[in-house]
C-alpha cells in the first residue's frame, strides 16, 4: 500500500513549483466548469493526458490510478447519456477527465514534502490568526503518508499469523490487536519526534510548544 | 560534498552525569539510585530484558525524566533543558520503522534538521552530506516504508548523524538486523567521530570499548573495562 503517488523524474512539470502546479490546476478546474464546448473540452482532456505522459508515470501505477477512474468515468458517460442527451454526456466526460488527469499529473510531479511545504505557505495567514498551527497540520498529513503503509502491514501480518493458527478471518480478532499494536507504535514514533527537537524554534524567536 | 563544510570532529566526549537517579513507571521502580559520571567516547550499557537498560539510555538524552536525582549532559539539566540536550545527543531507537517519520528518506532527514533552525537553503546539502557518508545517497528519494531492514537502520543513523549531534546513544541497534547489516552499523559506531552510548545484547559489539556498564534489577551492578564487565554479566545474569 502506498499513499504517496510521487514518481522521481527530472522533467518540466518535476521542475514547475508546487504553488504553480496547484495554482494551474486550481484555475483549470474553474476553467473547466466555465464551458460545455465539447471542441474545448475534448483538446482539454487531450492536453491532460499529454501532461500526465510528460511526467513518464510507471505503466503500473497509471494503470492502477486510471482503471477505476475510467470506469467510474464509463458509468457516469452511460448515465448523462441516458438521461441528459449525448452531446451533454461527452461534456461531462471530457471535463472530467481533463480535470482528474491533470491532478494525477501534478501528484505524480510533486513531491509530498513540497506539497506540505505549499500547504503550510497557503495556510500561514491560519497561524497568524492563531486559527491553527499549519506545521503540526502538515507533520500529521506526513506522518499519515508514512504510517498508513505500516498499519497495514501491520494487519497483514497479524492475519498471516491467525492464519498460521488456523484462526479464520474475524474482524474483531483482527482489529484489537491492530489498534493495540497502532497505539504502542504511536507512543515510539511521538519519542522519535521528540528526540529529535521538535518543534523547530518559532521564525520569531518565540517558544514553540510541543 | 555538497553542502557546507562538516564541523570539526568533537574532540571530547560530553559529561554525563546521573546522580541519585530514580525511576519508576506506574509505581513500579525501573532504576534505583543511579550515580555515575561517564566521561569516555565508547560506553557499553548491558543487562538482562528488563534490567532498566533502555530507560537509562533514554534519561540521557531527556526521553525519560528521572522522578528523583538530576541527569546532567554537558552540565545541562535533561528535566530543565530537554531542547538543548536532544540537540546535543542523538537517540537511535531499536526499530527504525517507529524512528522514520516522513515518507520520503530525504525528508525525513530534513526534518531534523529544520527542527535545528538550520537555514533552509543549508538543509539540503547538509541532508546530501550525511546520506552520502553513509553511502546511502541513492535512497534520498526512495520511499521509508518500502526500504530494507538494513538500509532503514542506516537511514535511522543518518537522520540522527545529520543534525550533528555531540553523542549519539544507541537502543539495541543491531537486534532486527542480519549479520551484514549488523556489521555494517558495528563499523559505523566504531569510525564515528562522536561520541556512543550502546544499549545492546550483542556483546561482540562492545570490542574496543572503553567502558561497559552492567545495568541489574534497577542498578548498575559493574562498571569496568568490556571483558570484565562482559565476565561479571555471564557469571551473574545467564
Amino acid at each position: 500500500m502506498n499513499l504517496s503517488l510521487y514518481v522521481r523524474g527530472n522533467t518540466p512539470l518535476h521542475r514547475l513549483p508546487a504553488s504553480v502546479k496547484f495554482g494551474v490546476l486550481f484555475a483549470s478546474g474553474i476553467a473547466l466548469f466555465l464551458t460545455d464546448r465539447v471542441l474545448v473540452l475534448g483538446p482539454a482532456a487531450a492536453v491532460g493526458a499529454g501532461l500526465l505522459l510528460s511526467v513518464r508515470p510507471p505503466a503500473t501505477a497509471l494503470r492502477r490510478q486510471l482503471t477505476g477512474l475510467l470506469i467510474t468515468l464509463a458509468v457516469i458517460f452511460a448515465a448523462a447519456a441516458l438521461f441528459e442527451g449525448v452531446h451533454t454526456a461527452f461534456v461531462v466526460l471530457f471535463r472530467l477527465l481533463a480535470l482528474l488527469l491533470l491532478a494525477l499529473a501534478v501528484t505524480f510531479s510533486t513531491r509530498a514534502a513540497d506539497l506540505l511545504e505549499f500547504f503550510e505557505r497557503l495556510t500561514a495567514p491560519l497561524a497568524r490568526l492563531g486559527v491553527a498551527n499549519p506545521a503540526k497540520i502538515s507533520l500529521g498529513v506526513s506522518l499519515v503518508l508514512r504510517f498508513v503503509p505500516e498499519v497495514h502491514r501491520g494487519y497483514l501480518e497479524i492475519r498471516e499469523a491467525q492464519a498460521a493458527r488456523g484462526l479464520r478471518a474475524n474482524p474483531a480478532a483482527l482489529v484489537v490487536p491492530l489498534i493495540v499494536r497502532t497505539l504502542k507504535s504511536a507512543d515510539a514514533i511521538a519519542d522519535a519526534i521528540d528526540a529529535r527537537c521538535y518543534p523547530p524554534p518559532h521564525p520569531t524567536g518565540r517558544e514553540t510548544t510541543p | 560534498m555538497t553542502g557546507a563544510a562538516q564541523p570539526p570532529a568533537p574532540t571530547v566526549a560530553p559529561v554525563l552525569e546521573l546522580d541519585g537517579v530514580h525511576v519508576s513507571y506506574d509505581d513500579r521502580p525501573v532504576l534505583t539510585d543511579v550515580t555515575v559520571r561517564l566521561t569516555e567516547r565508547r560506553i557499553g550499557v548491558i543487562g538482562p530484558n528488563g534490567s532498566g537498560k533502555s530507560t537509562f539510555a533514554r534519561l540521557l538524552n531527556g526521553l525519560v525524566v528521572p522522578g528523583r536525582g538530576t541527569v546532567r549532559v554537558a552540565g545541562l539539566d535533561t528535566a530543565e533543558h530537554p531542547r538543548e540536550v536532544r540537540s546535543k545527543v542523538g537517540f537511535v531507537f531499536q526499530n527504525p520503522d517507529n524512528q522514520i517519520v516522513f515518507p520520503i528518506v530525504a525528508e525525513d532527514l530534513a526534518f531534523g534538521v529544520k527542527n535545528l533552525g538550520v537555514p533552509k537553503a543549508a538543509i539540503p546539502g547538509r541532508v546530501a552530506d550525511a546520506l552520502a557518508e553513509f553511502g546511502i545517497g541513492h535512497l534520498a528519494e526512495r520511499q521509508s516504508h518500502l526500504l530494507s531492514g538494513g538500509e532503514k537502520q542506516l537511514v535511522a543513523l543518518a537522520a540522527v548523524m545529520v543534525m550533528r549531534p555531540e553523542l549519539v546513544v544507541f537502543d539495541e541497534p543491531t537486534t532486527l538486523l542480519d549479520l551484514r547489516n549488523r556489521n555494517l552499523i558495528r563499523d559505523t559506531i566504531g569510525r564515528m567521530a562522536q561520541a556512543a552510548v550502546v544499549v545492546t545484547h550483542d556483546l561482540d559489539l562492545l570490542d574496543g570499548f572503553d567502558r561497559v556498564l552492567v545495568v541489574h534489577e534497577g542498578r548498575v551492578a559493574c562498571d569496568a573495562d568490556p571483558a570484565t564487565a562482559v565476565a561479571w554479566y555471564r557469571e551473574h545474569c545467564s
